[in-house]
């Protein structure tokens, strides 16, 4: 079908999602979207993402704290704790590029007050929620909830740059899960130097 | 579309060169379609991947760049 529509390039992936073994979102094809759907403009969205970020760096911090006991393990989710930082960094840089100005942090609480205090987390789950499921869990446990969020949160942006028309907007978004592809890889290493 | 496409061979990806094409690529330069059923897509899918299950593709084609190889699964 597609070829008979014009597409040149079309490839089957051989066994089709059974033969993946790399990582899989979860959730309907609008998971998430609803968050931003309040953004008028790419500020805004630089604003609710800044937030999820912000909700990220609080449920580390918080699973950093859980690990009191574990100088090594402590000290991964610190790290954790700066990539998110440094994402929120990469964001704001991001914008000021685009729109030669730091957002308005001012304006923008006025309107999303409730969903810039970063009580929510990327994949969409709020922090406390994340943080008392961690409480009694493994370092294995917790970043493989960390990663599966982080997979959301690509799969979201991924999405929403292509689903999106503002043209700041969607470059914003392509940061995103620019960002999001090499944290997620990062995680995995950790993941992987855990098992 | 005429007879002879039916007969086109559409060429294969095995998993593993998908993986490599995906992360080599920035996500602006493929598609990548589930073609499945929603609640398969629900379950898990491929980051990334846009659903537009089989029994509708031919009325949702114009979401698709042409230009750009494509991948379904």
């Amino acid at each position: 079908m597609l070829l008979g529509a014009g597409f040149k390039n079309v490839y089957s992936m051989e066994g089709g999602i059974r033969a993946w073994d790399g990582m899989v979102a979860h959730g309907v094809p609008e998971a998430g979207m609803a968050y931003f759907s309040p953004a008028a403009d790419a500020e805004e969205i630089v604003g609710l993402a800044w937030a999820l970020e912000e909700g990220s760096k609080f449920f580390y911090q918080g699973v950093s704290e859980h690990f009191s006991h574990d100088k090594e393990a402590q000290e991964m989710f610190s790290w954790l704790v700066s990539a998110e930082k440094s994402h929120e960094k990469h964001l704001l840089e991001t914008y000021e590029k685009l729109a030669g100005k730091q957002p308005d942090f001012v304006k923008l609480r006025s309107k999303f007050s409730n969903s810039l205090d970063g009580s929510v987390m990327e994949g969409g789950i709020p922090v406390k929620e994340a943080l008392d499921w961690a409480k009694d869990k493994g370092i294995s446990e917790s970043l493989e909830l960390a990663i599966a969020l982080e997979v959301n949160a690509y799969d979201l942006y991924v999405k929403m740059s292509r689903a999106i028309e503002d043209k700041q907007a969607k470059l914003i978004f392509e940061k995103l899960s620019e960002e999001e592809q090499v944290h997620l890889q990062k995680l995995a290493k950790l993941l992987d130097a855990r098992l | 579309m005429g007879v002879l496409n039916f007969f086109k061979t559409i060429p294969s990806m095995s998993a593993d060169e998908t993986k490599r094409f995906i992360s080599a690529k920035h996500p602006d330069e493929y598609n990548l379609v589930d073609v499945r059923q929603p609640g398969e897509y629900e379950g898990d899918h491929i980051p990334g991947a846009n659903l537009i299950p089989m029994a509708e593709l031919k009325d949702r084609l114009a979401e698709i760049d042409p230009e750009k190889p494509t991948i379904v699964y």
